[in-house]
């Protein structure tokens, strides 16, 4: 596939994308101070991205078929249910999957 | 300098300071580590599956070390797309990393240029949930526990990363997709941030980027995460205002 130079190419300006994006900041941040206000609200940026990285998963929606449901949505809401009960983060991944397969095994026997 | 004065005792002393806040680090990112070994192997194999050769599957790992960057250039560069639009796609999906730039700017402002560029080269995702909540509020910004915190944090996520993706790539496919060992990822992620969501402003901010992934999901890019990450600040920053009026009346 492709050339060796393209390649190598679209290697190295990836690698450029991801050092511009993640020290942009905090290499040149002094000239572009934020206010303290905007600067605190950052705090709420880690648990967004990660529940925006989680949602599309649990309950896809593509362009053609809109939105879809999925049995992960269900065995994620398990186990939710099963930190609130217990906090334990290994028990939550454990329960989801074992949610996932079980949901997916009573579809098929019914 | 004052390095010169530090005697042995005070310099062991220091060491063992450095390497406690390490193992903080680390432990703090672990579940985001189950994450990320699952889905270095997703990425290995997407990887070896869109046609790069092991050669260059790897050189893209250890340079790029972007899971969403790559698998969204993968189909790109399997296309045979223009290199402007690669690089064009390649900043548009990693436009959040600014946004954590910013708020990792104070605690690493006084290091010098290169260490700030090598921390935050390696200042991944998972690395900022981590570390984030866990320092948001302390008193001082920049501290040595708070550096050698975020070190155990991003050095195991850089090598289990690299580890995992060439299993990944060697491997091919062997785990059978029915068995959705990807939904493993996520639900490290919702070990993760399930304990962090214990304000009303925070759960409030999430609900309201998941909406926002929700429905921004169709659009190209990952511009629904960046939608997503912007909503959830500004109804992070409601809530708190809203609420905190409402607790003086």
């Amino acid at each position: 596939m492709g050339d060796t130079q393209y390649l190598y190419s679209a290697i190295l300006l990836l690698a450029l994308c991801v050092v511009i994006c993640r020290t942009g900041y905090l290499v040149f941040g002094h000239y572009f101070p934020l206010p303290p206000k905007l600067r605190s609200a950052l705090r709420y940026a880690p648990l967004a991205a990660l529940a925006a990285i989680i949602v599309p998963d649990v309950l896809p929606w593509t362009a053609q078929t809109g939105p879809q449901f999925d049995l992960k949505f269900l065995a994620a809401g398990v186990s939710v249910v099963v930190f609130l009960v217990t906090r334990n983060g290994l028990l939550v991944i454990l329960s989801g999957m074992l949610a996932l397969w079980s949901l997916r095994g009573l579809l098929v026997l019914f | 300098m004052s390095d010169l004065l530090t005697t042995p005792s005070s310099l062991s002393a220091l060491r063992e300071q450095k390497r406690a806040a390490f193992l903080l680090g680390l432990r703090a990112i672990a579940p985001g580590l189950v994450a990320l070994t699952i889905w270095g192997l997703v990425t290995g194999v997407a990887m070896s599956r869109s046609g790069l050769n092991d050669q260059t599957a790897i050189v893209m790992s250890l340079l790029v070390y972007a899971g969403s960057a790559q698998l969204t250039a993968l189909p790109l560069i399997a296309a045979g797309a223009p290199l402007w639009l690669i690089f064009a796609a390649g900043i548009i999906v990693n436009l959040r990393f600014v946004i954590f730039g910013a708020a990792l700017h104070p605690y690493f402002k006084d290091l010098p240029w290169a260490k700030r560029l090598f921390m935050g080269y390696l200042a991944v995702d998972i690395a900022f949930v981590a570390f984030m909540p866990r320092f948001h509020d302390a008193p001082r910004k920049g501290t040595l526990e708070q550096h050698w915190f975020f070190l155990g944090a991003v050095i195991p996520s850089w090598f289990l990363w690299q580890l995992t993706s060439m299993i990944g790539i060697s491997l091919g496919n062997v785990v059978p997709v029915s068995w959705s060992i990807d939904f493993a990822a996520t639900l490290a992620l919702l070990a993760l941030m399930l304990p962090l969501a214990n304000t009303r402003p925070i759960i409030l901010s999430v609900l309201a980027a998941a909406a926002v992934a929700w429905v921004a999901q169709t659009l190209p890019l990952r511009l629904g995460l960046l939608a997503a990450v912007l909503v959830g600040i500004v109804v992070g920053m409601w809530a708190e205002a809203k609420l905190a009026v409402r607790g003086r009346a």
